[in-house]
């Protein structure tokens, strides 16, 4: 092998691995930009759950702290996104909301809704095989399914899985 | 889809060495080949989970005895029992090993008399276990971890349900 030839084959796996090491953090970007979307809809949604919700009743006091715990997540998914190199996608001024919201008890069916959304939104992220991401991913969705069996009183079995297929 | 079969017949390899291992039958086949970590966790996840079970079980007797109604805790059992079903279902036995005497339930810790008392018994374990399986869930593929997420933050609303749900 001649030394040109040596030093394009060098240049050529070079480029291999840093083709690899940017298609691994698109993916990373793409699973963070995921859990983002659903923080940037749970934070919007909390304010609606709020405003239904009568000032200074304890129940107020948990969406306010809930929402908060969701603006930190997102602000947090941002930075990470980042640090990555990638741009966190914005939110959106408005969200259809997935349920009609008019009384006390649908603004608590709401915050039962963006906990579960949340949850799923993680598991991108839990399946990334950075210690650091998983992990986060793996926390948030506990704190989501500890919010969400405050709200609802009860438990799921599989939160965040789809479906019934987690055997 | 073929990915996940060709892991799961690594598992079943694996899982076959660390069970055989203090059988001399198996000698004949030569040297057993040691289980992988992410077997090793799956095993680990296994019995917290059969530990938890064995603690519930305690639990409802105890608050049977005391006239309470464990309708909570029976509920969170059947839960406990289908976390138990699915980890065992990613771990892929031969037929005649897991036929084979299935191990004895674990004994769990005395259960404390008083009503609060069973139940932070059994929200402390919760807790435990959740922050368990978030340092587990690092030694295992992908599709696995997911399902121990989904586990983990099953047990930390239990803690919290058992702590008093947010008043009204």
């Amino acid at each position: 092998m001649t030394r040109a030839s040596q030093h394009s084959a060098a240049r050529s796996r070079a480029s291999q691995h840093s083709a690899a090491r940017s298609r691994a953090s698109q993916h990373l970007i793409a699973a963070m930009q995921a859990a983002l979307a659903a923080e940037q809809a749970a934070s919007y949604g909390y304010g609606i759950v709020g405003s239904h919700l009568a000032r200074f009743a304890p129940k107020f006091a948990a969406a306010t702290a809930d929402c908060v715990a969701h603006e930190q997540a997102r602000d947090s998914l941002a930075s990470m996104i980042t640090a990555l190199g990638g741009t966190p996608n914005p939110a959106a001024a408005a969200y259809r909301l997935p349920v009609r919201v008019s009384t006390p008890t649908q603004a608590v069916g709401l915050a039962i809704v963006l906990e579960r959304q949340v949850e799923s939104a993680y598991l991108g992220m839990v399946a990334a095989p950075e210690p650091a991401v998983r992990a986060f991913g793996a926390t948030q969705m506990q704190a989501a399914a500890v919010r969400c069996a405050r709200w609802s009183g009860r438990s799921q079995t599989f939160p965040g899985l789809p479906g019934e297929q987690a055997g | 889809m073929k990915a996940e079969h060709t892991r799961r017949a690594l598992l079943v390899a694996a899982a076959s060495g660390s069970l055989l291992a203090g059988c001399k039958g198996i000698a004949a086949l030569g040297p057993v080949p040691p289980p992988g970590p992410d077997v090793i966790t799956l095993e680990h996840a296994i019995a917290s989970e059969e530990l938890m079970i064995a603690r519930y079980r305690a639990a409802l007797t105890a608050l049977v005895r005391q006239g309470r109604h464990p309708d909570l805790v029976a509920g969170l059992l059947t839960e406990h029992s289908r976390h138990l079903a699915a980890l065992r279902s990613r771990l892929v036995l031969p037929p005649r090993l897991a036929t084979e005497r299935p191990r004895p339930s674990p004994t769990p810790p005395p259960v404390p008399a008083g009503h609060a008392q069973v139940l932070d018994y059994l929200a402390a374990a919760e807790r435990a276990a959740a922050a368990r399986l978030l340092g587990q869930l690092q030694h295992v593929p992908a599709p696995l971890a997911q399902l121990m997420a989904s586990i983990g933050a099953c047990e930390a609303a239990h803690a919290a349900l058992l702590g008093g749900t947010r008043p009204a």
